[in-house]
């Protein structure tokens, strides 16, 4: 089904109110891990600004649909749109085609397990994807890296190694090295599901102020009170398709049964 | 015979001899660990790719991780000869064979140490628009040489004593020179255990070595040596942090 019928419900603060043009569009996402099809054909598309919450049990699909966006899960058919321009295995002659390293240049990505390079510093962390994917110099990659710290409130930290840091301080680093790319679109896989519960609050934070700063995100998250908070299209993802969506709001009167079971376990 | 009998000054009389044989040893291990190593890591990364590569690297590691050094060495000194007409000098012949054996055993090491990086590693490279080359190369390769480091100094003191039987081709190394002082001053015991304290001696060096380079790979790193490589590179940040800090 089409995830595009968002209406801006209520006007919240942190609703982008103009709708920009389309960031992400997939279509027809099929995958396959064997003989299992995990995805069945989704669709979804992302606005310039829109922060796109998925959400659901576990095994619904949700992770490999974001990993498809930039490419990590190759989809076996369907289209993924980046900026119009086509990174997936459909498409016709006429559309131009990018590979993957191109596309992951457009979208960034944060993990559950942070995935912080364990032999660089936190700067180096940052600076090395700085360096290697846009040829920065040494120096501006460093100038670059320290003022991405900063906005994550870690630029103390800059020459501590991630075993050293807690693990709301890797995620938060995590994020900076993310953003510091200048990506078109972040996402947020279960960022928070590796923490301490007294650590989410400081990752959740950080979030909450990428998402005022009009970045647009797609997060896949069970922290369904920031879900509420950020979402401006609410996406529940049952058995590998999207069994339902809605605009801000939706997570308080969708109507399918399933969804509305799902929320109520959960919050 | 009487204790008076051993003539452990052989030792001190002898003792350009005894460094010249252990220096002939390591310029036959030591480029043969440079070589050993490209190789190792090339047949890891077929023998984790696809068919046929991955079988091929199978039965060449299978094989050569089954063959004696002496063996080897005849093999390849006098074997390539016959068959091919192919003539190398006893240090080339060396050199060969110790690659021959150590890349199979070093690709086993290697293969072990790539898998222990986790997949998340490679994905977090490549999600953030990074060559998968590069990703190898500055994600992935120093995350596996941590962990291969020591097993790798191993194997270099595994081909250094190794060396001992090319003797059997004419390397003038360290046990073919003792056997040769040992044969006009009929001293054995004395001279075998001079061997031996040397290799020993060797083995503890190389020993040293690695596990200094380990302990400058580790995070933070520890130890005088990484600490004095490191100390102007972390002034430099020390700076730009407190110039960041001082801008709101």
């Amino acid at each position: 089904m089409s995830a595009a019928n968002t209406s801006p419900a209520d006007e919240s603060p942190r609703a982008p109110a103009v709708r920009g043009e389309i960031v992400v569009q997939l279509t027809g996402i099929t995958k396959s891990f064997g003989a299992r099809e995990v995805l069945h054909g989704v669709d979804l598309s992302v606005h310039s600004g829109e922060h796109v919450v998925i959400f659901g049990p576990s095994g619904s699909g949700k992770s490999t649909l974001l990993r498809t966006i930039n490419l990590l899960e190759p989809p076996d058919s369907g289209s993924v749109r980046i900026l119009d321009v086509e990174y997936g295995p459909a498409g016709d002659g006429e559309q131009r085609r990018g590979g993957p390293v191109e596309l992951r240049r457009l979208v960034g990505m944060v993990f559950q397990q942070f995935n912080l390079f364990p032999h660089l510093t936190a700067l180096d962390n940052i600076g090395l994807p700085l360096r290697a994917a846009m040829h920065l110099g040494r120096s501006e990659a460093e100038e670059r890296a320290a003022a991405a710290l900063k906005r994550v409130g870690l630029l103390r930290w800059a020459a501590h190694y991630p075993a050293e840091l807690s693990g709301g301080q890797q995620q938060r680093v995590a994020i900076a090295r993310a953003l510091s790319l200048d990506p078109k679109v972040m996402l947020f896989d279960e960022p928070t599901s590796a923490l301490d519960p007294e650590l989410v609050g400081e990752v959740l934070a950080v979030m909450r102020s990428v998402a005022e700063s009009g970045m647009t995100m797609v997060v896949v998250t069970h922290e369904l009170n920031f879900a509420r908070e950020i979402g401006d299209l609410n996406v529940f993802m049952d058995e590998g398709l999207i069994a339902e969506s809605g605009p801000r709001g939706f997570l308080d009167s969708c109507a399918n049964p399933r969804t509305r079971q799902f929320i109520a376990a959960v919050l | 015979m009487p204790v008076a009998a051993y003539q452990w000054s052989l030792i001190w009389q002898n003792k350009d001899l005894l460094l010249k044989g252990l220096l002939v040893a390591l310029e036959c291990a030591g480029p043969a660990l440079i070589i050993a190593i490209v190789i190792g890591l090339l047949l890891a990364l077929a023998r984790m790719g696809r068919p046929p590569l991955a079988w091929l690297a199978t039965v060449y590691i299978n094989i050569f991780r089954g063959v004696p050094a002496l063996v080897s060495v005849i093999w390849v000194y006098f074997g390539w000869s016959l068959l091919f007409g192919i003539n190398f000098t006893v240090v080339e012949a060396a050199v060969i064979a110790l690659v021959l054996l150590y890349s199979s055993f070093l690709s086993e090491i290697f293969r072990s140490a790539l898998l222990s990086v986790p997949r998340g590693q490679r994905e977090a490279g490549l999600a953030l628009g990074m060559h998968p080359l590069r990703v190898f190369a500055q994600v992935v390769i120093p995350q596996a040489t941590r962990v291969a480091l020591p097993n790798v100094g191993s194997m270099l003191i595994g081909m250094l004593k190794d060396t001992s039987t090319f003797s059997v081709i004419g390397l003038a190394e360290l046990t073919y020179t003792v056997q040769n002082i040992e044969s006009v001053t009929f001293q054995p015991f004395v001279l075998f255990t001079a061997l031996a304290a040397v290799y020993v001696a060797a083995a503890f060096v190389i020993d040293f070595i690695f596990r200094t380079i380990e302990k400058s790979l580790t995070t933070p790193p520890k130890g005088r040596v990484s600490g004095a490589l490191t100390r102007r590179r972390r002034r430099r940040l020390e700076l730009l942090v407190e110039r960041l800090e001082a801008v709101v």
